[in-house]
C-alpha cells in the first residue's frame, strides 16, 4: 500500500510541477485560470489520497475548503474576464 | 479472513487511487500539448471530476469511520456540482473562437 500511495503522489506531484510551468509561462488569463483549476483538483486528488492512507479525517476537512475555493476562485476569473472583455450578461 | 479483506480493501483502493492520479497526469500533458484555451479545458475538466471522484471512492475504501466517509462524499459532491460550473463559466469568457 505504501508503494501504491509513493507512487500515486509522484505522479500527482508531476501533475502539478506541469501545470505551474503552465500558469509560470507566458500565456493568456483564461489559459492560467484552466491551469489553476486543473492544480486545485490535482491538490484535491493528493489530499484525499494522503488521508485514505494515513486515516487522517483531517486531511478531508481541507480537501472541502481546498475545492470550495478552486471554484469560487474560477468563478470569479471568469467574471473578471467578461467584464474586462464588455461581454457582461 | 481478516486478512483476505484487508489485502481486497487495498488492492481496490490502490486500482482506484492509480486511475484518479493517471488522469491527473494526463490532464497535466494535455494542458501543455493541446492547441486552443477550450482545446485545454477539454483536457481539464473532465480529470477535474472523474480523478477526484476516484480518488474519493478510493480512500472511502480505507477509512472505518463512518465521519471520515460522509466528509469524502461532502468533497466529491462540491466537485461534481462546482467544477462543471466554473468549467462552463470559463469556456463562455474565453470567448468562442
Amino acid at each position: 500500500m505504501k508503494l501504491v500511495v509513493t507512487i500515486c503522489l509522484v505522479m500527482l506531484v508531476i501533475a502539478g510541477a506541469l501545470g505551474v510551468a503552465r500558469i509560470v509561462r507566458r500565456s493568456t488569463l483564461g489559459d492560467r485560470a484552466v491551469a489553476f483549476d486543473m492544480l486545485t483538483s490535482v491538490l484535491t486528488c493528493a489530499l484525499l489520497v494522503s488521508a485514505g492512507y494515513l486515516q487522517d479525517g483531517l486531511l478531508l476537512d481541507l480537501a472541502i475548503v481546498l475545492g470550495l475555493l478552486g471554484f469560487i476562485a474560477s468563478v470569479t476569473i471568469a467574471r473578471f474576464i467578461e467584464a474586462r472583455n464588455g461581454t457582461q450578461s | 479472513m481478516n486478512d483476505v479483506m484487508t489485502a481486497i480493501r487495498d488492492v481496490v483502493s490502490a486500482v482506484l487511487m492509480l486511475s484518479g492520479s493517471l488522469l491527473a497526469v494526463i490532464s497535466s500533458i494535455g494542458i501543455h500539448r493541446l492547441g486552443s484555451t477550450r482545446a485545454r479545458m477539454h483536457a481539464t475538466t473532465k480529470p477535474a471530476t472523474l480523478g477526484v471522484l476516484l480518488c474519493g471512492v478510493g480512500a472511502v475504501v480505507q477509512f472505518a469511520d463512518v465521519s471520515d466517509i460522509a466528509k469524502v462524499l461532502v468533497v466529491v459532491i462540491l466537485q461534481l456540482v462546482g467544477a462543471p460550473i466554473g468549467a462552463h463559466m470559463l469556456g463562455r469568457a474565453v470567448g468562442g473562437k
